[in-house]
């Protein structure tokens, strides 16, 4: 599913140059659920920029779902996007104007789903995640969780092949956080994939593999049993 | 990513800061109604105009003497016969002359203008209606000998005879300043002449009109009758020119005056440009205004969809990620002005109307606008929305999503 070959990133901030990443290499599979965890500055949030083709890398490869996207334009990592990677942000970064409705059906909107289908595939999204009614409500109307959801709900309507969550429970309380990663081991459970960086280790332990980051180089892989609910 | 998402996403933006929108888009809504408003003014004066001289006809030359002539250089009735037998483009020559008399009848005297010629004054009478309601115009012969005959307008019959019509044959008295008296057969009655200033004047106070063959007028004081004025028609409006200046030399040489411009030939085409170029000055003065606005409204659009851009660069930064293209994003917020500029230029365009409307119902003018005019604003203003709206847009598009995600 995901294949990373010796990965380099640097910074170069005037004269001093930061190496982000220094030659990481990272296979995932299909169906698993990580957790990339790693103090701040560790290098774990740029991987996962570079996993979702937010950003570049300066040398190696990386091949997701069969094809090497190392080298893509602004556009074809668009669409790459678009198709195959869904986005859970830690601030939920929902559109405040939109409905929730819409909010889901918006990557639909760049993947070119006529409306109609738009619909009924954002209802069923958020049917998923146990979100079917107040679905004409604007983000600012319902709670933290609830955003959270729609933000899954959104992230998984187009049916990526891939869902990455970048610190989805930091603006969460516990009872929310736990809320949250149920949801994620069920989409897990139905076959979806998830990469999730955190910093706190209780989250971690809903998942069923920890890569943990210092300084810019993985320092441990490994596979745990997932706590259950 | 089609055109109607974009254009929803765009509306709901600039619903959601109506108060900012509406400000924003006031400079463009000011630049419009101007343009619409002196367009529609201006076209319909020139139109209005137009019709006026048209009315009169286009082939008309009035021909003047100077204040500072001498007897010796006002036109004599000889000069008529031979300006008509000499330029054999002329088709109407009458004098044109105006005299302040009282007229009197059994019943009423009243002050009235009386208006002379040749019996071409029928048609060449600017300041009369000669549209015969009943009998018949003076003719050659009442002219050739000097007939008391008298041409009256409706209005001078109800106002002289109690408001009888049926006056043909009747006989009025004509007094001249310095009192002499002439007596005239009415021979015909023609539309009144100032039935459209009713309402606004008091009709008892108003002159009467009347017209007569100049030779009889000259019975009542010669020195009324001096001809200083010529009112002459010609076959084809683009022989004005060549006949006004041979009229000219030809009153020169018979006058022994070659060089001292006494005589000037005026026609309503050229009244016409004067008019056109006076108009096209305040037209362009006004057109002048409304760039600037229109430049001060772009700059405003510009400005707010800087603002609007920065607002929203977490927005902004999500839709990348979520799968929307440079371009989705460039076209997004480049609609957002266009639509901006639009809505603008369409309240300007409703109210450069209404002050169309208002400016000519104060002007007493029929505004002309144009779909020309209309599809100019629209196109217009699209313009003016992508042309300020393009920078903000790339800015936009060009965000890089990951510093745009991070944006506090």
């Amino acid at each position: 599913m995901i294949q990373v070959k010796d990965i380099v990133k640097t910074y170069t901030t005037g004269s001093e140059t930061l190496v982000a990443l220094d030659t990481i290499s990272l296979e995932i599979m299909a169906g698993e659920f990580t957790a990339i965890m790693g103090p701040s500055g560790s290098g774990k949030s740029t991987l996962m920029n570079i996993l979702g083709l937010l950003d570049r890398f300066d040398l190696g490869t990386y091949i997701l779902n069969g094809q090497n996207v190392s080298d893509l334009n602004d556009n074809e990592s668009a669409k790459v996007r678009n198709k195959e990677i869904g986005f859970v942000f830690q601030s939920f970064n929902l559109m405040p104007r939109m409905s929730i409705l819409e909010n889901v059906a918006l990557p639909l909107v760049y993947a070119g789903v006529k409306p109609k289908e738009r619909k009924e595939r954002a209802l069923a999204a958020l049917e998923r995640v146990g979100l079917s009614n107040r679905v004409k409500h604007k983000p600012n109307e319902i709670s933290g969780g609830q955003k959270q959801r729609v933000a899954i709900a959104r992230a998984i309507v187009n049916e990526p092949s891939v869902l990455m969550a970048d610190e989805p429970t930091g603006n969460l309380d516990s009872k929310t956080t736990v809320d949250i990663m149920r949801i994620f081991q069920e989409l897990n459970t139905e076959g979806t994939t998830i990469v999730m960086v955190t910093h706190e280790p209780e989250v971690a332990l809903y998942t069923k593999r920890i890569v943990t980051f210092r300084d810019g180089a993985l320092v441990n892989d490994q596979l745990q049993q997932q706590k259950l609910m | 990513m089609n055109i109607r998402e974009n254009f929803k996403m765009a509306v709901d933006s600039i619903f959601s800061n109506k108060l900012r929108s509406i400000l924003t888009m006031l400079g463009i809504i000011i630049g419009i109604a101007a343009v619409i408003a002196i367009l529609a003014v201006g076209n319909g004066a020139t139109s209005e105009i137009t019709k006026t001289f048209n009315d009169f006809g286009a082939s008309t030359i009035s021909l003047s003497v100077s204040d500072e002539a001498t007897g010796n250089e006002m036109i004599t009735d000889a000069d008529i016969v031979a300006l008509k037998s000499s330029i054999p483009e002329i088709t109407r020559i009458s004098p044109d002359n105006t005299a302040n008399t009282t007229v009197r009848s059994d019943f009423e005297s009243r002050s009235a203008l009386a208006f002379s010629g040749t019996p071409d004054l029928q048609y060449t009478n600017q300041s009369m209606d000669s549209t015969i309601v009943s009998g018949r115009y003076f003719n050659q012969n009442d002219y050739d000998d000097a007939k008391e005959v008298v041409v009256i307008s409706e209005d001078t019959a109800t106002a002289l005879f109690n408001g009888r019509q049926d006056v043909i044959g009747e006989t009025i008295q004509l007094i001249g300043n310095t009192g002499n008296v002439l007596n005239l057969k009415i021979i015909g009655i023609v539309k009144g002449t100032f039935q459209e200033l009713q309402g606004s004047f008091d009709l008892s106070q108003m002159p009467l009109s009347l017209a007569l063959p100049l030779i009889t007028m000259e019975k009542l004081n010669p020195s009324v009758a001096v001809i200083n004025s010529l009112t002459v028609q010609v076959t084809d409006k683009n022989a004005i020119e060549s006949v006004s200046n041979r009229m000219v030399r030809l009153l020169e040489t018979r006058h022994d005056s070659v060089g001292d411009d006494y005589y000037t030939a005026t026609n309503f085409l050229q009244a016409l440009d004067q008019v056109d170029s006076v108009l096209g000055l305040f037209v362009n003065f006004i057109a002048a205004v409304a760039a600037i606005a229109l430049l001060v409204g772009g700059i405003g659009v510009m400005n707010i969809m800087l603002v609007s851009v920065t607002e929203r660069t977490r927005e902004i930064g999500t839709r990348k990620a979520l799968g929307a293209t440079t371009n989705t994003i460039l076209f997004q917020f480049l609609m957002e002005a266009v639509i901006l500029t639009l809505i603008g230029g369409i309240i300007g365009l409703v109210l450069g109307i209404l002050l169309a409307n208002g400016i000519s119902n104060a002007l007493s003018i029929v505004p002309n606008i144009t779909l020309g005019s209309v599809l100019l604003v629209l196109l217009f203003s699209t313009a003016v929305g992508i042309f300020f709206g393009i920078y903000p847009a790339r800015k936009a598009a060009k965000l890089d999503p990951i510093e745009a995600l991070r944006y506090e």
